[in-house]
């Protein structure tokens, strides 16, 4: 499974959102992407990737984009 | 925090629920972070016998999930720095086994799962004379810690 995979499925999961709609998915367009699901997703990336986020980094990540950005500061190329 | 156990007065600082909803009596045991024990005495007194029925006084299932979740916040509002801090209810998933009636003591042991960036998950359960009343999985929140790791809008 390449990361790309990865980091596909664990929004999926946890958003409850089809493939399609991953590239415009930002913080609070689903109803599963609230507090709780932005915590419950960040851990699932930091488990599945082995990494572990920094505060700013948790806050800036704001997108799915984004998130793609941030995730190679830590050498995790999606 | 020195100690390992709480009695009733001085669990009201780690607890914020009051008369008539603080729901424990005494931490008989906490490891900060890890989890917290002890118990609730339902005594003929409580001011919900009298209407959870008339006639079939029972503790509410609502209040022995609440029993539990206040203890699991006492594992974590003892970690250095959450004294004081009031919690909030994510998501609760909660088994009835028996009833609890007036008189009865519930012991309650609570075990905290995961605490990370103001998400608690953990487990508990309430225990009569032995016998497993209730079990909950719950998720508990300080939402001033929460808060600070959330995307500005």
């Amino acid at each position: 499974m390449t990361n790309l995979d990865k980091y596909n499925k664990i929004f999926i999961k946890s958003f409850s959102v089809e493939k399609s709609k991953l590239k415009k998915l930002k913080y609070e367009s689903v109803p599963q992407w609230d507090s709780v699901g932005h915590m419950s997703m960040v851990g699932e990336l930091e488990d599945a990737f082995k990494i572990s986020l920094d505060m700013d980094d948790i806050i800036d990540f704001s997108s799915f984009e984004k998130g793609k950005k941030i995730l190679k500061k830590y050498k995790i190329t999606i | 925090m020195k100690k390992n156990s709480l009695n009733s007065v001085e669990l009201l600082d780690y607890q914020p629920n009051r008369y008539p909803f603080l729901m424990i009596d005494y931490v008989t045991k906490v490891i900060p972070g890890k989890l917290a024990n002890g118990y609730k005495n339902f005594t003929n007194n409580e001011w919900f016998f009298p209407i959870h029925f008339p006639g079939h006084p029972n503790v509410p299932g609502a209040l022995q999930l609440e029993a539990l979740a206040q203890m699991l916040t006492v594992a974590i509002t003892t970690l250095p720095g959450n004294k004081g801090k009031v919690t909030h209810a994510i998501s609760h998933v909660v088994r009835f086994k028996r009833e609890i009636l007036p008189g009865e003591k519930l012991e309650i042991e609570t075990k905290v799962l995961s605490w990370k960036r103001g998400i608690c998950k953990g487990v508990g359960k309430g225990i009569v004379f032995g016998k497993i009343a209730c079990e909950a999985e719950m998720i508990i929140t300080i939402p001033e810690i929460l808060d600070k790791f959330l995307p500005k809008k």
